[in-house]
């Protein structure tokens, strides 16, 4: 761990000129016009988006987001009736159910999947793009953005709506299901997330990260 | 066409920010850099810096050969019972797209038959194909290559649903003798087959597949010269 090695490495500035992630080809991306999208030449990996207010619309998507994930985790998601009984789920509930089965590693995955990276998220989108707006860019925004870009693909509440969606279909001849307050907000938090990952621009946020040289000492 | 790696530049993985390598080092392989000693970091986001993700192929091997090994008892056991009026009835993941078919409910049984079955062999085969591509230098169409890596990361953690439901059924069924649900040791595996594909794809980097054919140009412009 060499830290002096910084010295060495002359950073190239202009970000219009960058290195393609999937086949490593070298090309200067021509100024876009809004809504335009760069593709590498040679692999077709897209490169850039050109969104307008992309950090102000992430932020309302993200904020929207995130009161929707307390309003769905306040009440119950699902209701089975059944036998004079009622037994209620809701995200949190579904992992603990697991943990009372005595599947302690299968709960933990759900728990990580459906509450942990998705709150996570929400929560790192919220400060970094906070921090960028306020101009207050400090040493951690770089390296938070890169442990959430990282933990990205392991959010996995879309995919708990098509299992929701599952359930309720196999268990529908069954007994009696009522829906819960709970799954209309899932249901739009489901799509305050995809407006989230469609506007928010990661190559913008690195630029600004960049820029800002907030953490130069 | 030149390649960072051809120009002594490396590109963060995280925010492709560009870096000079230091005098006399070059980024042939990739594994250079990390023998090397000398571990550069992202002047943007403080990530170490690798020409390619390091020790790739072998980490990738390692990752699929275990999910090709816990793939046999994630199809083989059950991977849940659903206990009525007090019977036992232990389910594989085969078994319950058979049992949805037979019942009628074609469109589930669809669903679920893609994301538990047809995705996860496909995801075996298309990362299995991809490591073997890149250790033969094959010259073969980089760019669908390409293509299928990211369509294999992309879809893999689809197969998740079928964890899910039996994790919603599970909270949702418990009636006691009456009705319950109970989850086995299949579903584990199969939870443990899909993330260690997702692992797997992670640690796959597509930018091999474009060295052995910017290798073998630059050895065809030696030779021109
Ligand atoms: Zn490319
Ligand atoms: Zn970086």
């Amino acid at each position: 761990m060499n830290s002096n090695n910084l010295n060495h490495i002359a950073s190239i500035p202009p970000i219009s000129r960058l290195a393609c992630p999937d086949c490593d080809l070298i090309q200067t991306i021509p100024p876009l016009a809004d809504n335009e999208v760069a593709h590498c030449i040679r692999c077709g990996t897209t490169l850039f988006k050109q969104q307008k207010n992309s950090i102000n619309r992430s932020l309302a998507f993200a904020i929207t987001g995130l009161i929707l994930f307390i309003i769905s985790n306040l009440f119950p998601l699902l209701s089975l009736k059944a036998v004079g009984l009622t037994q209620e789920s809701s995200l949190l509930s579904t992992a603990f159910a697991l943990f009372d089965v005595n599947q302690l590693l299968l709960g933990i995955v759900i728990l990580l999947t459906t509450f942990i990276f998705p709150a996570t998220t929400l929560l790192g989108t919220i400060y970094i793009l906070m921090q960028i707006k306020m101009n207050r860019i400090n040493c951690y925004t770089a390296p938070l953005f890169r442990f959430l870009r990282s933990t990205d693909a392991w959010g996995m509440l879309e995919i708990f709506l098509l299992a929701i969606l599952v359930a309720v279909v196999k268990l529908g001849d069954v007994a009696d299901m009522i829906y819960g307050v709970s799954l209309y907000a899932f249901c739009l938090l489901i799509l305050s997330l995809s407006l989230l990952s469609y506007s928010l621009n990661p190559q913008d946020v690195w630029n600004k990260l960049r820029d800002s040289n907030g953490c130069s000492g | 066409m030149t390649t960072a790696r051809q120009a002594g530049l490396i590109a963060c993985h995280f925010c492709h920010t560009l870096s000079k390598l230091p005098e006399g080092m070059e980024a042939k392989t990739q594994h250079e850099l990390t023998l090397g000693k000398a571990i550069m970091h992202c002047p943007c986001c403080q990530s170490s810096l690798h020409s390619r993700i390091p020790h790739s192929l072998s980490r990738t091997w390692a990752l699929l050969l275990a999910a090709l090994i816990l793939y046999f008892p994630a199809n083989a056991l059950p991977i849940m019972t659903v206990i009525y009026w007090g019977e036992g009835q232990p389910d594989t993941i085969l078994g319950g797209v058979v049992h949805l078919f037979a019942e009628g409910m074609w469109p589930l049984a669809l669903l679920i038959f893609i994301a538990s079955v047809f995705i996860p062999i496909l995801k075996l085969i298309a990362l299995f194909s991809l490591l073997i591509s890149v250790h033969l230098k094959m010259q073969w169409r980089p760019k669908d290559r390409t293509v299928l890596y990211r369509i294999t990361e992309f879809v893999g953690r689809w197969s998740m649903v079928d964890i899910f439901v039996i994790a919603l059924l599970v909270a949702l069924v418990q009636f006691g003798n009456t009705a319950s649900v109970l989850p086995n040791l299949g579903a584990l595996s199969f939870a443990a087959v899909v993330i260690l594909t997702m692992l797997a794809a992670h640690s796959f980097d597509p930018r091999l597949i474009w060295d052995a054919i910017d290798d073998e140009n630059s050895i065809r412009n030696d030779e021109s010269l």
